[in-house]
């Protein structure tokens, strides 16, 4: 079993809502993960870095894209890297850049940490397969 | 351990989207960790190569000169598909930077040789 364990670094591109991608990819990491593979870390990028907002608030009858990320990444152990200057540029902000940038508020969801595009480069170096969503 | 050979994958209009911008800014940050980065430009992706755009007219900022940063950051394998250019009726005089013009079968095989690619 153990030599048939694949270690996953997964990109996701894609909104919680809006497009399949974020979707996609989450259904991919938990099958994975349930069938005992690792995941070495989720890299948010472009329109991904919005499944870090806290504030996503769908209707009650519909999933939460992001309560489901932190769910598996909680229960899985493994990172939620979310691209930092992407982020910006679409209005998600950690309690930090908030300060610095001398914003009232900071919407980034526990535990999604910003980042920088060198931990993507280290997830592809830490992974046997860079699966992009 | 062996560096990964990291290929990105090119084929969005340079406007329209910030799909070409992002992937260039991808690129020349992962050239800082990996030197084995290779460009694939294919299809409509060839025209972010072009010169001459004002995007500012529709409020994006031009991008286009941070192609020239990739020699600096040592990024030198730059892939364009030929029969792209040739449908587009372009050709590699009209590019920003040098680029390996390469025919399907050599593309294919390029693709091929990439230990990882992302597509943008």
């Amino acid at each position: 079993m153990d030599q048939q364990k694949v270690k996953f670094s997964i990109v996701v591109s894609g909104a919680p809502y809006g497009s399949q991608s974020a979707s996609t990819a989450y259904q991919f990491c938990a099958s994975a993960l349930l069938a005992g593979h690792e995941i070495s870390g989720v890299f948010f990028y472009q329109e991904g870095v919005l499944n870090a907002s806290q504030l996503v608030s769908p209707a009650t009858d519909e999933i939460n894209l992001p309560d489901f990320w932190a769910a598996l990444a909680v229960q899985y152990n493994f990172p939620l890297e979310v691209c930092v200057s992407a982020s910006l540029r679409r209005g998600i902000v950690d309690p930090q850049e908030a300060q610095q940038l001398s914003l009232e508020q900071f919407n980034l969801k526990t535990p999604f940490v910003l980042s920088g595009l060198g931990q993507l480069a280290e997830l592809s170096a830490a992974c046997d397969r860079l699966v992009q969503f | 351990m062996i560096e990964k050979k990291v290929g990105i994958i090119n084929r969005c209009l340079p406007h329209g989207s910030a799909q070409g911008r992002e992937s260039l800014d991808l690129t020349l940050a992962m050239s800082a960790f990996n030197e084995s980065l290779s460009l694939f430009f294919i299809g409509d992706g060839v025209y972010q190569l072009v010169d001459g755009h004002s995007p500012e007219e529709t409020l994006q900022k031009h991008y286009q000169p941070l192609f020239k940063m990739l020699e600096m950051y040592d990024v030198e394998n730059i892939y364009v598909c030929e029969a792209s250019l040739q449908q587009r009726s372009l050709n590699s005089k009209m590019l920003l930077i040098d680029v390996t013009l390469l025919n399907t079968t050599a593309l294919q095989q390029q693709l091929a040789l990439q230990d990882q690619l992302l597509s943008f």
